[in-house]
């Protein structure tokens, strides 16, 4: 692994409270070895997944998103995860449009005792981020997200030779 | 023309409020015209060029009415009683409260590509209708326009002419334009490559100017003055005007539409830039459409596919 890439690199994971959160814990007791990239924030449930914190996160500039809970039908919630992966499927499904690679963004299931499979879904997911690279994220500014207005305003001035105007349409 | 002042004058006794389009600042603008008097009836207008949606008044219209036995009448072009369905599923609408007149429309003019299509530059005086074509007078003379070239781009991917529900239609059925459902638009932009694509829409979204117009003149932006991108708890856009700012302020809004948007268009046609803001929206409808096969605005007994959910499903 390449060390400097390492310390740039962050995946922002989205866990339930009750399943993923619990399966990431017992990886972590069961010391396995996970790559260092995942941040994580935990929610009280899948449901509770606004498809914009996918959105929001990727146009920022974080270099990959993970959204992992409970596995259908076992949600703590009873029904909270069908509703979720409803909206993750559309939002994965939506990001290409925008121009925001869709292999940023993972969802998937896993439950508290499922520590080796957490092992395995971080191990791969963290290759998939580390093979992409940083993540230039939505506007000019993702980078440098403290630098003057100036580099902002310089946003989308790329080659206009493909430009479709909603008038050509 | 005839039809409907004459159906409105038959029927003024039962109605409280008649929403409808007039003639506005010049006369290839027609604006919404809210009827209270009978007397004010004779300004009300149906042509190629009513293109606001007026389903648009109709959940704070009705919110504020007087609890009476009188109706609110509203004019629907087809494409806008989808709006109106995908309301009352969502109830915000009460149906019973309603004298909808349905108006087969043979598609809005665009005032950009109208403008494009005249050769006389003085400004026009009079406008009227015959057989697809417009015919604008003006001191320089007359000239006449294929209404066919300078219609808006929701228009000419129009499935839905006629109205859907109706308590009365007036006119003719019109032939749709397209059968199926049609999305050559947003499909132009995915076979770009990736970063051609960001770099598209940052092009396009630089020109934003957070004027809201699309939110306003959304049916189906409910929340008004709850609205998510203007609140400060939760803070989710700033007030600086990055183009960053800009694009989370059109996710909010294509993502609050996602299963629900019904393509009527308004948000694109408002626009004072000239973003192609609807193809967001056109993109929630196609993988709607892929994922549960579901149309918005086409069943009001149908519940939108996010705001439900089906324990068999596999695949995702």
């Amino acid at each position: 692994m390449d060390e400097k890439n390492d310390k740039q690199l962050r995946i922002v994971g989205f866990l339930c409270n009750w399943c993923s959160y619990g399966g990431a814990d017992t990886a972590g007791v069961c010391r396995f070895k996970q790559p260092p990239l995942l941040r994580i924030i935990r929610i009280p449930c899948t449901g509770r997944m606004d498809p914009l914190f996918v959105v929001k996160a990727l146009a920022q500039g974080a270099d990959g998103v993970l959204v992992s809970g409970c596995h259908p039908k076992d949600c703590h919630y009873a029904v909270g995860n069908f509703y979720a992966r409803r909206r993750l499927e559309l939002v994965k499904r939506f990001l290409p449009f925008v121009g925001l690679d869709p292999r940023r963004f993972h969802y998937t299931w896993v439950s508290a005792s499922e520590g080796q499979r957490w092992q395995q879904v971080v191990s791969e997911f963290s290759a998939v981020i580390q093979e992409l690279g940083p993540n230039p994220g939505f506007g000019q500014d993702a980078v440098t997200e403290n630098a003057p207005q100036a580099v902002s305003s310089q946003g989308g001035a790329g080659d206009t030779e493909r430009c479709i105007s909603p008038r050509s349409l | 023309m005839k039809t409907l002042h004459s159906h409105l004058e038959d029927h003024f006794e039962e109605l409280e409020l008649v929403i409808g389009w007039e003639i506005g600042f010049e006369p290839l603008r027609a604006t919404p015209a809210f009827v209270r008097r009978r007397e004010d009836l004779a300004r009300l207008v149906w042509n190629p060029l009513c293109a606001p949606n007026l389903s648009v008044y109709l959940p704070q219209i009705l919110k504020s009415a007087e609890k009476t036995e009188k109706k609110v009448a509203v004019c629907l072009k087809g494409c806008d009683t989808r709006s109106l369905t995908a309301l009352i599923q969502e109830g915000f609408v009460d149906r019973e409260r309603l004298h909808v007149i349905g108006l087969p429309c043979p598609g809005t003019v665009d005032p950009q590509a109208l403008a494009q299509a005249r050769k006389n530059r003085a400004p026009v005086t009079q406008v009227s209708f015959q057989d697809n074509l417009l015919i604008l007078h003006s001191y320089e003379g007359t000239e006449e326009i294929p209404l066919d070239s300078v219609l808006a781009r929701r228009c000419r991917r129009c499935r839905q002419p006629n109205p859907l529900l109706a308590d009365v239609v007036l006119g003719d059925p019109v032939p749709a334009r397209c059968d199926a459902p049609s999305f050559a638009h947003v499909e132009a932009v995915d076979s770009l490559p990736l970063e051609e694509r960001r770099a598209y829409w940052e092009r396009e979204l630089d020109r934003c100017l957070r004027c809201y117009a699309c939110r306003n003149a959304c049916p189906l932006c409910v929340c008004r003055d709850r609205c998510l991108a203007e609140s400060r708890t939760p803070k989710w856009t700033t007030q600086r005007d990055s183009v960053r700012d800009k694009f989370l302020f059109h996710m909010i809004h294509a993502l609050h539409l996602a299963g629900r948007c019904t393509e009527c268009g308004e948000c694109e046609r408002v626009c004072p830039v000239g973003i192609p803001v609807a193809l967001f929206k056109e993109k929630m409808a196609q993988i709607a459409l892929d994922l549960w096969d579901y149309q918005a605005g086409v069943d009001p007994a149908a519940t939108p596919p996010l705001q439900t959910f089906d324990p068999s499903e596999t695949g995702i």
